[in-house]
């Protein structure tokens, strides 16, 4: 009786408000299958940690089958078969999906917090400072990321892989801060702002308390987005061959199978890490677009029009 | 009314397509006709300036148009007369060679002469040429004795001389002197000889440039002047018999491979990867040649500091690095392991009977004597790579003799785009480091700025670099490790400095005995072996693939088929019935 009378009691506005999201987001197929194939490399990255505790040979970087030194295509000893060198190619894909979720998710991050900051400081602020940081933004966004990157490789060297990362963030977050100054714009016309401000709450606590809540939704939707763009931009400087050489990446494993004259010779290296950087930057993307139903009504509206129209 | 006038449109933007295709073709180097040869390069050449040319790509087309006096006997790798009608006559009194030269011709007709030969030697002694000033530098004077004879003269005995200065290209004066002449009155000579656009470089070589479309093609007509036409050099007959060649630029061997798969080129002037040859044999357009190289990759080390200064950490980096894993497994077993600075294919100059530090030994035998050879030398550990009963275990923190613990240090190497061999090496020996405790780690660099760093400001631990073209003449010993060239910018990059190592090399230089000579330089590779400023780790076989279709003949010598013997010899396919 009094287990009934807890699964009956209200739920609190913001469970609710969640399980609203997540059954409008599960309700769309095109995220539904982002969301499988996410759970999918996420349970990759995790098992990655497994093979070379099964035999030294796996280990994705300094493992070499004994036996084998050459490029050898799947085997029951090699689900994928093996690299030039004789390591293992699965144990590699395994530990570059956990690379590309290292990249993606911290680049992403990183660009998130600086742009939904910097965002909302030029939205709050307004006048001068808004000017300054959106020509500041402006002037990143133009920026070749990639390209920039590329040269300071070439001066200073192979980037380590967390080098790579703060670089992909800083160049990564102009679009986002454009996307928060906009809603921060609107939130501070807000009555609710007005009282905060009236009632004595000192700018800080009214960035933070009152508009961030606000602006947040909308910086993890832009988060989905700069995972994919993250993770292409690492694989691209890796297939350059300008990514970390300690680390086993999806875009290092493309560039050791072209430098090494595999490419049209061994489809079972090239393929694998291809289709996974394809995969799962589809799959952020996908998830992206089913958040952004969620977020914004006005999508889902249109959708149903256009429904109901058929 | 209207449709006609469209069908008009039509038509006149149909008829000046095809103009505009017609020029474009007539622009070409004309119809791929049977007695083309089409050769890929991996790049561009870079100028088809002699003295400015450093790339390999500008050099390969150069030494179709400039020759030397002298080149090497695929065979024995001798010296034999190119330009020269015979070995060089020495005189012992005056210190002096006298040449005779063939009756050769430039590519205008004219007459190549003694004077042609003295003011090529003059041109680079009074710019100081880059490259090839350090070959002539001790030439003393030389003088035309007659159209057809050359002489000498020598400041010292200099062995270098004949196996390295008489096979240097030979420039026209008709052409040079005026640039010559123009590049002294600047303020910068030797930089306004080196900027001096050469449009159409007149050479006495098989072939000259007819057009080079950059970014497109370089085509060669045949020199109908050429001196070697059907002479019997060396037991060869020479041609050209090829009336054209055709340079095609492919930025990657992937492209490159295609191309002479669908026998769209007859030969990638480019040593190819080990992945491309179970691909390249299975083609029936292809053939794929192996010719052993003169050539050093090598681990170096900054022996100006520590650890580095002490032969004992070098020693045991030695045995940890297990030279034939990367034979086998990163080179796919292309290539020979190296125990001395002189590859052991150069079988005159290479010394036997060198140390072999850890060769045959199993992983776990090359840590345990690595970890004696440094625990004898003072060096400590938190935890040993050797536990008390002799196992191997992961080690920490290891101490230097001085007590101070070793810093992290790299391992520079270029970049895996550059060279994956290397790139993936600098990987592997770092790991092998680490089962010592050595906190090494690998960081790829752009070639340029990694040579910068390495041999001109001196700001390195260790780097892997390598020598594709070592010159048969072991000279360069004296250049990589004499202290005279620990300086910046100079060639002894690690900083090696032995007292008797220069002696031995300075009395290497002078000796004109080949025995004498010979013992001078086994001697110093004995040094060099025991001290390791360089760990030599392989040699590369060169590999490469030609077309089977239109051309065959193709002269294998040291560093592979792509030579002027080859360019000299090759013949067109009968064309089918």
């Amino acid at each position: 009786m009094q287990n009934m009378t807890a699964k009956q009691a209200p739920r609190s506005y913001k469970v609710q408000r969640f399980l609203d999201g997540w059954s409008l987001f599960y309700e769309n197929l095109i995220g539904k299958i982002g969301l499988y194939l996410l759970i999918l490399f996420g349970l990759m990255a995790i098992v990655s940690y497994i093979p070379p505790h099964v035999d030294p040979m796996y280990h994705p970087m300094t493992g070499v089958d004994p036996d084998i030194s050459y490029a050898s295509p799947p085997s029951a000893r090699h689900w994928l078969g093996t690299d030039n060198i004789g390591r293992d190619i699965l144990s590699q894909l395994l530990t570059g999906a956990r690379v590309a979720f290292l990249v993606g998710i911290t680049a992403a991050f990183i660009s998130i917090v600086i742009g939904t900051l910097l965002g909302m400081v030029a939205g709050y602020g307004g006048k001068i400072l808004d000017a300054l940081l959106m020509r500041l933004a402006d002037m990143v966004m133009v920026m070749p990321s990639l390209l920039v990157i590329l040269l300071l490789s070439v001066l200073f060297g192979q980037l380590s892989i967390w080098t790579i990362v703060i670089l992909i963030a800083l160049f990564r977050w102009p679009a986002v801060a454009r996307v928060i100054r906009s809603q921060t714009l609107t939130l501070k016309q807000r009555p609710f702002i007005d009282m905060a401000r009236v009632a004595g709450a000192s700018h800080l606590r009214i960035l933070f308390r009152h508009i961030l809540p606000n602006v947040l939704p909308m910086a993890l939707l832009y988060m989905t987005f700069r995972i994919t763009s993250a993770i292409i931009v690492e694989a691209a400087l890796s297939f350059l061959g300008f990514g970390d050489p300690n680390t086993v990446s999806w875009g290092m494993m493309l560039q050791w199978v072209w430098k090494t004259g595999h490419m049209f010779q061994a489809p079972y290296w090239l393929l694998p890490p291809g289709i996974c950087i394809s995969l799962m930057t589809l799959s952020f993307y996908m998830m992206g677009r089913a958040m952004e139903e969620v977020l914004d009504p006005r999508l889902r509206k249109i959708r149903k029009t256009d429904h109901a129209a058929t | 009314m209207l449709l006609p006038v469209i069908r008009h449109g039509k038509m006149l933007t149909g008829f000046l397509l095809s103009c505009l295709l017609a020029a474009l073709i007539s622009c070409g180097p004309g119809k791929h006709d049977s007695q083309m040869l089409r050769i890929g390069l991996m790049e561009e050449p870079r100028t088809t300036n002699v003295w400015l040319a450093s790339d390999a790509n500008s050099r390969k087309v150069l030494s179709l148009i400039y020759q030397p006096l002298y080149t090497y006997d695929p065979d024995t790798l001798d010296l034999a007369p190119w330009l020269a009608a015979s070995m060089p006559e020495y005189d012992p009194a005056t210190e002096s060679y006298t040449i005779r030269l063939r009756h050769a011709k430039w590519s205008d007709g004219t007459p190549l002469t003694a004077h042609d030969v003295v003011f090529t030697v003059d041109l680079i002694r009074q710019f100081q040429v880059p490259r090839y000033y350090a070959q002539w530098q001790f030439v003393e004077k030389t003088v035309a004795v007659d159209d057809q004879t050359v002489r000498f003269f020598l400041s010292q005995p200099r062995a270098i001389f004949l196996t390295k200065t008489l096979v240097s290209f030979i420039v026209p004066k008709s052409q040079w002197a005026p640039i010559a002449q123009q590049a002294g009155s600047t303020k910068k000579p030797l930089v306004a000889l080196m900027n001096a656009k050469i449009p159409k470089p007149l050479g006495s070589g098989p072939y000259m440039l007819e057009q080079w479309r950059q970014g497109a093609f370089l085509h060669m007509k045949k020199n109908p002047h050429f001196f070697g036409k059907n002479l019997v050099i060396c037991n060869r007959r020479l041609g050209p018999h090829a009336d054209a060649i055709l340079f095609k630029m492919y930025s990657t061997a992937d492209v490159a491979i295609l191309a002479l798969k669908k026998d769209a080129v007859d030969f990638f002037w480019w040593s190819i990867q080990p992945g491309y040859i179970d691909g390249l044999e299975k083609n029936r357009n292809t053939k794929i040649f192996l010719s052993d190289r003169s050539a050093l990759y090598y681990m170096g080390f900054n022996v100006r500091h520590a650890p580095f200064s002490d032969p004992d950490f070098r020693r045991a980096a030695t045995i940890l690095i297990d030279k034939d894993f990367i034979i086998e497994r990163v080179l796919q077993g292309y290539a020979a392991s190296m125990d001395s600075i002189v590859p052991s294919e150069n079988i005159f100059w290479h010394a036997a009977d060198l140390p072999q530090y850890g060769h045959g030994l199993s992983r776990e035998e090359r840590i345990q004597m690595a970890f004696r050879l440094l625990s004898d030398a003072g060096y400590t550990w938190d935890r040993p790579p050797v536990n008390a009963a002799g196992k191997v275990v992961s080690p920490s923190g290891i101490i230097l003799p001085s007590g101070r613990p070793m810093d992290a240090f790299t391992i520079l190497t270029p970049p895996a785009d550059y060279d994956p061999a290397r790139a993936t090496c600098g990987v592997i020996i770092q790991e092998w480091l680490k089962d010592l405790g050595i906190p090494a780690s690998t960081r790829p660099m752009s070639f340029g700025a990694l040579l910068q760093r390495i041999k001109d400001r001196q700001d390195f631990d260790t780097f892997i670099l390598g020598y594709g073209q070592l010159s048969l003449d072991p000279d360069y010993l004296n250049n990589f490790f004499h202290s005279a060239n620990d300086r910046p910018g100079g060639w002894n990059m690690s900083g090696y400095r032995n007292p008797e190592f220069d002696r031995l090399a300075d009395a290497s230089v002078q000796a004109m005995e080949p025995a004498r000579r010979q013992e001078l330089v086994w001697e110093m590779q004995r040094i060099l072996m025991a001290d390791l400023p360089y760990i030599p780790l392989y040699n590369p076989v060169a590999i490469e693939a030609v077309g089977t279709q239109r051309f065959e003949g193709w002269e294998q010598m040291i560093d592979g088929i792509g030579n002027i013997w080859s360019i000299c010899r090759v013949k067109p396919l009968a064309a089918p019935m």
